[in-house]
């Protein structure tokens, strides 16, 4: 049977694209199009890794992914972060506050808390995080890493 | 005792008593019986005058020498000098006196040397640059503020022009001129040359000195190095630049990699399809790579929109028919997306001078952006996603009030205070982060403005005010205007 892999993203053409990707190499797919949504499919569809963008309305990639390290069912379910600001996360531990004041500031800060919160709660940090663009081969050959065909 | 006796009488008495004594002595001595007694006296008579005129020269001219050697010896500045006082002479008090005279002089001068002691130590101490320069422009003193600012000792510039010390000569002589207009020049920039050849920034200020009697006599100039802090002053500037490209280029990244993301994953579709044959995939691909472009495309437009100066051109017109276009564009676009949008006109709306085309991409782009902000909030209870749009005069009817006011997932302060700084962006895909500055920037140039009030979670209220007769030469204040 089919590996299934949930696609979480608010872009409509993003979902599409990686759904192409992920079914040429043989993977079943299951769309959602904001966290609500993605942690309902979650519940129903029972997939075997989560491809999960951060900036979504109706609950944050991060906010789901707490969601989910949290609940003992999904604490261990792949997760790859669709992130455009996956270098901020990786340099958290790096970064020491001295970049310039910029508008994103709130926007590192809110992540900074995160995944304080989460590494305080001994979560685990997300299983990887692919930057946008987007390359969709590279997803597949990270979804394969994961989870295998 | 004796000391009270006037001078007088004692020369006289001493004078009297030595004519008797030589008197008989000489009549004793010289007992020549044919010598007459008158001769005998007038011999007497010349021994006394020479005895007494001894004594007197011994008594007076003596003490007046030691006074004027003490008066020599003040003059010498040896200030400790005084006189012995224990004499058994009528000069005893004149000795008193004198010496009275040398100790008052002395505490005088022990105390003007502590004032100058003082003052000096002030200049010494300070650590800016202090010069003095006589009425020619020759350096008369220089404190150790100024040896260590500019290298030089003391001595290798006292007596000099001042001008040597100035980067640009010519310097000094405007700065003189302009001293001769007034009392004082204050906060003059300016550049000193050091010994080594190194230009150090200098604040000098400069005020004339005068004697007691308000002659002038010269120039003390007070400088305040201010080298350190013009290069630090440079380098923020440097960085503060380097802060806010990097700023615009984290805005311009951000907003393009979405775009990006479009092409890429567009363009795996195109590959595949092409290679399988599968016309679907290639078409579908093809429509994500459009969107891409589009979107790239629109950006650029902005930033050229952004950059450009925006020059309106305005009629007298009536707002209703731009903002009901707005309306029926965005109606079905948000009901495709469960958010229901409103529009609300008065039977009749005050013409307004302005360019209609600004005013209906302004209003247009904060009304897609109320859409938006729908989509970002989960609704609990009953209530439903809704944009209103409405416009009405002010309550003084110099203004039009836009107003756009949505039930959406609101604003922090600090996403608040950003949302006009262009590139900002809250949203992960469409926009280019610039919309707002430049709708902000449409309204000001009509001397207008753009208000703003919203709480996270509460929804958002925009109103764009509009003066009705156009720019507005007084300019209007409101309570948080959107700045330009």
């Amino acid at each position: 049977m089919a590996k299934k892999v949930l696609v979480v993203d608010d872009d409509e053409n993003t979902v599409k694209f990686l759904t192409a990707a992920l079914e040429e190499n043989g993977y079943e797919v299951v769309p959602a199009y904001n966290g609500k949504d993605g942690l309902e499919k979650i519940q129903n569809e029972r997939p075997d890794l989560v491809l999960l963008d951060v900036m979504m309305p109706k609950k944050t990639g991060f906010v789901l992914f707490k969601q989910l390290r949290r609940d003992e069912q999904y604490k261990d379910l792949p997760v790859i972060m669709l992130t455009g600001v996956a270098e901020v996360l990786e340099d958290l531990d790096a970064q020491s506050g001295d970049t310039a004041e910029s508008p994103y500031d709130s926007l590192r800060e809110a992540m900074r808390k995160s995944i304080r919160e989460m590494r305080e709660e001994g979560l685990v940090k997300p299983d990887m995080f692919i930057d946008k663009p987007i390359d969709p081969e590279l997803v597949v050959a990270k979804v394969k890493e994961l989870i295998g065909v | 005792m004796l000391k009270r006796i006037p001078i007088f009488w004692k020369l006289s008495s001493a004078f009297v008593i030595i004519l008797l004594l030589l008197f008989v002595t000489l009549r004793g001595l010289v007992a020549t019986p044919g010598l007459p007694l008158i001769i005998v006296f007038a011999i007497a008579l010349l021994l006394g005058v020479g005895v007494t005129w001894l004594l007197v020269d011994r008594c007076i001219n003596r003490s007046i020498k030691r006074v004027a050697d003490g008066m020599n010896e003040l003059a010498e500045k040896n200030f400790d000098f005084r006189l012995a006082e224990d004499e058994i002479s009528e000069f005893g008090p004149l000795a008193s006196s004198f010496n009275d005279m040398a100790d008052m002089l002395s505490s005088s001068l022990i105390e003007l040397k502590k004032n100058r002691d003082y003052l000096e130590g002030i200049l010494e101490s300070s650590a800016d640059i202090i010069i003095t320069v006589n009425a020619s422009g020759k350096i008369q003193t220089i404190n150790s503020g100024a040896e260590h600012a500019l290298g030089y000792h003391r001595l290798e510039v006292i007596g000099k022009s001042v001008e040597v010390l100035f980067t640009d000569p010519q310097e000094r002589k405007v700065m003189a001129q302009k001293l001769q207009y007034a009392e004082s020049v204050v906060n003059y920039e300016t550049q000193l040359l050091a010994k080594n050849g190194a230009v150090r920034d200098v604040l000098l200020t400069l005020s004339r000195l005068r004697n007691p009697t308000g002659a002038i006599i010269g120039t003390i100039g007070i400088g305040k190095d201010i080298t350190e802090e013009k290069q630090l002053q440079a380098q923020l500037i440097q960085s503060q630049r380097f802060a806010a490209i990097g700023q615009v280029f984290t805005g311009i990244q951000h907003s393009m990699k979405n775009m990006l993301n479009a092409c890429k994953g567009g363009a795996y579709m195109v590959k595949t399809g092409l290679a399988k044959d599968d016309r679907k995939m290639l078409t579908e691909g093809w429509d994500i790579v459009q969107v891409g472009i589009t979107g790239l495309t629109k950006m650029s437009l902005d930033m050229l929109k952004y950059v450009k100066d925006f020059k309106p051109t305005v009629n007298r017109v009536d707002l209703s028919e731009t903002l009901t276009e707005i309306y029926q564009v965005i109606r079905q676009t948000a009901q495709d997306k469960g958010v229901d949008v409103q529009l609300q006109l008065p039977s009749s709306l005050p013409a307004v001078v302005c360019d209609a085309r600004m005013v209906h991409s302004a209003a247009m782009d904060i009304v897609s952006n109320a859409v938006d902000a729908c989509l970002w909030k989960e609704y609990h209870t009953d209530e439903k996603p809704r944009v209103t749009l409405r416009a009405y005069p002010s309550p003084e009817a110099a203004e039009l009030v836009i107003e756009v006011r949505d039930n959406g997932c609101g604003m922090t302060d600090e996403v608040k205070s950003h949302i006009f700084t262009p590139f900002f962006s809250t949203k992960s895909k469409a926009g280019t982060g610039l919309g707002l500055s430049i709708a902000s920037r449409m309204i000001n140039v009509h001397g207008g403005r753009i208000e703003v009030e919203s709480e996270p979670d509460s929804g958002a209220m925009f109103r764009i005010m509009l003066p009705v007769d156009g720019k507005n030469k007084e300019g209007i204040h409101g309570k948080k205007s959107a700045g330009g």
